[in-house]
C-alpha cells in the first residue's frame, strides 16, 4: 500500500443545539490514497457531508470539531492556523458543492471567478489565469470557453456550471477534490456526464477524489473504494466491487438492495429500508441500526460494535454480519420477497 | 407575435444581459425617474457653470435694488442687500450637491465596512457595533449636529461631519442585514472553500451583491443630508455668510416674506424640485434594482 495522502483520525463534530449536543460525526477514522477515488455514501444526516466540511474546516456555526486529527502532509489541519488552512483550501484540498445554481456567484462572471481561486493563492498573474480559465473550461468540456468566461452564471445550463464549479476546484491543481453530491442537483444524462467528467480527470490529472453521494449507482460508477455511513459513524468500508458483491453490514446490504433495477419486474415496488434514520440527539444504545435491523440479536441492544475486518480489505462494524444472517438467519429469504419487499411484510404475507 | 419576436431577439441581447443593464433598461421606462435624472443632470450643469460664470457675483452687494422682485436683469429678483438671488441659487446649488453628495460618499466609506464586519464575523463584534448604532439613534440628530457644529466650527466640511454622524447608521444596518443573509449562500461558502481571503470575500462577494440596496439607499440618503442642511443654516448654524445656501436664503427672505416673496419662493422651488428629483429617482433605482420587480 503506498502511503496515504490524507489520514482521518477519530474525527468527532457536534453541534450545539437548543436541544442537546448532535453529534453528527463520531469517530470517523479513514485514509485516503494518492490519486484514488473514495465513495462517502449514506441518507441525509449520516455525516457524510459534516466530515467532509470538516476536513476543511468549514463546519457551519453552530458545528465545532471537538477531537481527532485530519494529518495532510504531516500536519493536523485541526491545529493548524486559521491563515495556514485558508492556504490549503483551494490550492491542496479543494471542493465542489451539490446545487452549481448557488455555488457561483450571481452577479460576477463566471470565468472571473475561476481566476479568482487562482489568484487567492498567488498561484498566477492576472493574464495567466485568464490563460488558464479558459484552459480549464476547455479540459471540464465547456463549449466555447473563450466566449463562456465572460458569462454570468445565469447564463449556463446547470451542468455547464456544475463543470465551471469542477473547473474552479481544478485550478489549483490541487491533490484531493472534495465533491459534496455533485450530481444531485442535475438531471440523469447531465449527472452521467458529469461522473465521466470527474472520473476521467480523477486518471488523467491524478487528482485524489472523495465522492459524497446517497446514491450507491454513483459510487459504482465512479470510486474505487466506499465508506458507508450511519448516524455520523462508518459501518462499512472496503473496495466497492467486494462491498457491491458481498455487503457485510445489514445496513449496507438494504442500500444496495434499495436501488431501483431496469430490470426489475413490472409493479414491483421500490424497496426502502424500514425506518426512520435516527435522531442525532438521542441516538439509540448499542448498534446505531439496531432499530431498523432484521437480523439484530440481542447484543446488538446494548453493545456497540467495532470495525473489524471481514474480508480482505473490507471493514464492518456488526455484530452479526450478513455472513452469519445468510447461514443462520435465513437473510436473503427473510424479507426478499419480490412485491412490497421493502414494506417488511414476509414471504406468503401478500395478498395481491 | 410579441412573444415571438422576444423569442427571436432574446440569443442576442443575451450576451451582454448582465444585472446592471438589466436595472439600466427598466429604470429608463419609469418616466418619473428619467425626468428627474434630466433635472439633477441639469442641476449639476448649473453648478459647475456657477464655478466660472454667474450673472453678477453672489456677494456682491447693491448690483440691484435690495428686495427689487424679478426683472430683466436680475430674473430671480434681488435680496436684503441687493445680491442677485439667481446668482445666489446656483451657488446654493453647488452647497446642497456637495453636501448631499459629500455626506454619502462618507456614509458608505464609514457604514458599508462596519456593517459588513458586523454581520460577517457577528459575535462580540457586531454586538458592539448594534450597541452603538442604538445609541446614535437614540440621540435626537438635530441635537448632535448642533453639538458637533458648535464644537468644530461651522464650516463646510464639518457640516458634511455633522450630517455624516447622524446618518451613518442607516447605512450600516442595512449592510449590515444584507452580509447576514448573504453569508449564509452557498457561494460564499464556496469561495471559503477555495481559500478566498476574508477581505475577498467581504469587499468582492458579498459587497457586489448587496450593490442594489446600497445604492437605492444612498440616492435616498442625498436628499435627506440636502434638507438638514438646509435645515441647519435656515437655523443659522450651517453655512456661514456671506456664502449662500437655499436654506439661508430662505431664512433670510422670511423676514421679507410679505413685501419680497420672491425671496423665499426661489429657494424653496429649488430644494423641494431637487428633493423630489432624488426622491424619485430613488423610487426608480429601487423598482429597478429590486430583482423581485423583475417583468
Amino acid at each position: 500500500m503506498p502511503t496515504p495522502i490524507l489520514q482521518v483520525k477519530d474525527l468527532h463534530t457536534e453541534f450545539n443545539t437548543e436541544g442537546g449536543v448532535v453529534k453528527a460525526v463520531d469517530g470517523v477514522s479513514f485514509d485516503l490514497y494518492p490519486g484514488e477515488s473514495l465513495g462517502i455514501v449514506g441518507e441525509s444526516g449520516s455525516g457524510k457531508s459534516i466530515t467532509a466540511l470538516s476536513i476543511l474546516r468549514l463546519v457551519p456555526d453552530p458545528g465545532r470539531v471537538v477531537s481527532g486529527q485530519v494529518l495532510f502532509h504531516n500536519q493536523d489541519l485541526l491545529q493548524i492556523s486559521g491563515e495556514e488552512i485558508r492556504e490549503i483550501r483551494g490550492r491542496d484540498i479543494a471542493m465542489i458543492f451539490q446545487d452549481p445554481q448557488s455555488s457561483l456567484n450571481p452577479v460576477l462572471r463566471t470565468g472571473f471567478q475561476i481566476d479568482e481561486a487562482m489568484l487567492a493563492h498567488d498561484k498566477a498573474t492576472k493574464k495567466e489565469a485568464h490563460v488558464r480559465t479558459i484552459e480549464l473550461l476547455r479540459r471540464v468540456r465547456i463549449p466555447a470557453p473563450e466566449t463562456r468566461v465572460k458569462d454570468f452564471p445565469h447564463q449556463l445550463s446547470g451542468g455547464m456550471r456544475q463543470r465551471a464549479m469542477i473547473a474552479m476546484g481544478l485550478a489549483n491543481a490541487p491533490s484531493i477534490l472534495i465533491a459534496d453530491e455533485p450530481t444531485t442537483a442535475l438531471d440523469v444524462t447531465v449527472q452521467a456526464q458529469i461522473l465521466e467528467l470527474l472520473g476521467d480527470l480523477n486518471r488523467d490529472l491524478g487528482t485524489a477524489i472523495v465522492m459524497i453521494t446517497h446514491n450507491m449507482g454513483v459510487v459504482a460508477g465512479l470510486c474505487s473504494r466506499v465508506l458507508v455511513m450511519y448516524a455520523g459513524q462508518i459501518v462499512e468500508q472496503g473496495p466497492v466491487e467486494q462491498i457491491f458483491e458481498n455487503p457485510q453490514h445489514p445496513y449496507t446490504w438494504s442500500l444496495l438492495r434499495s436501488i431501483p433495477r431496469v430490470d426489475a419486474l413490472r409493479h414491483e415496488r421500490l424497496r426502502s429500508i424500514e425506518g426512520l434514520a435516527p435522531d442525532l440527539l438521542h441516538p439509540p444504545a448499542g448498534c446505531r441500526f439496531h432499530p431498523r435491523c432484521p437480523f439484530r440479536i440481542e447484543k446488538c441492544f446494548t453493545d456497540e460494535p467495532r470495525l473489524e475486518e471481514v474480508a480482505l480489505g473490507q471493514h464492518a462494524a456488526c455484530w452479526v454480519t450478513m455472513e452469519r444472517a445468510r447461514k443462520e438467519m435465513d437473510a436473503d429469504n427473510l424479507i426478499d420477497i419480490r412485491p412490497g419487499a421493502g414494506s417488511g411484510l414476509r414471504k406468503g404475507e401478500i395478498t395481491e | 407575435m410579441a412573444t415571438a419576436a422576444a423569442i427571436i431577439t432574446r440569443p442576442t441581447t443575451l450576451q451582454q444581459a448582465s444585472l446592471w443593464s438589466d436595472a439600466w433598461r427598466r429604470l429608463r421606462r419609469n418616466r418619473l425617474a428619467l425626468v428627474s435624472s434630466i433635472y439633477l443632470v441639469l442641476l449639476v450643469a448649473v453648478a459647475l457653470v456657477a464655478l466660472v460664470h454667474t450673472p453678477y457675483s453672489y456677494r456682491e452687494v447693491g448690483v440691484a435694488t435690495p428686495y427689487s422682485g424679478p426683472s430683466g436683469a436680475n430674473w430671480f429678483g434681488a435680496d436684503i442687500l441687493g445680491r442677485d438671488v439667481l446668482s445666489r441659487l446656483m451657488v446654493g446649488a453647488q452647497i446642497s450637491l456637495i453636501v448631499g453628495v459629500g455626506t454619502q460618499i462618507l456614509v458608505l466609506a464609514v457604514g458599508v465596512p462596519i456593517g459588513l464586519l458586523a454581520g460577517y464575523y457577528r459575535g462580540p463584534l457586531d454586538t458592539a457595533v448594534s450597541f452603538i448604532i442604538n445609541v446614535f439613534y437614540g440621540i435626537p440628530d438635530l441635537l448632535v449636529a448642533m453639538i458637533l457644529l458648535l464644537l468644530l466650527g461651522p464650516s463646510l466640511n464639518n457640516i458634511i461631519i455633522a450630517i455624516v454622524a447622524t446618518r451613518w447608521m442607516d447605512m450600516a444596518r442595512l449592510v449590515r442585514g444584507q452580509t447576514l443573509s448573504l453569508r449564509e449562500r452557498e457561494f460564499i461558502e464556496a469561495a471559503r472553500a477555495s481559500g478566498a481571503k476574508p477581505l475577498k470575500i467581504l469587499f468582492g462577494h458579498i459587497l457586489p451583491n448587496s450593490l442594489g440596496p446600497i445604492i437605492v439607499q444612498a440616492t435616498f440618503g442625498v436628499p435627506a443630508a440636502i434638507l438638514f442642511e438646509a435645515f441647519l443654516s435656515f437655523l443659522g448654524v450651517g453655512v456661514q455668510p456671506p456664502t449662500p445656501s437655499w436654506g439661508s436664503m430662505a431664512a433670510d427672505g422670511l423676514a421679507a416674506i410679505r413685501i419680497a416673496p420672491h425671496m423665499v419662493i426661489f429657494p424653496s422651488i429649488a430644494l423641494s424640485l431637487t428633493l423630489m428629483a432624488f426622491n424619485f429617482l430613488g423610487d426608480g433605482l429601487r423598482d429597478a434594482l429590486d430583482p423581485r420587480m423583475k417583468r
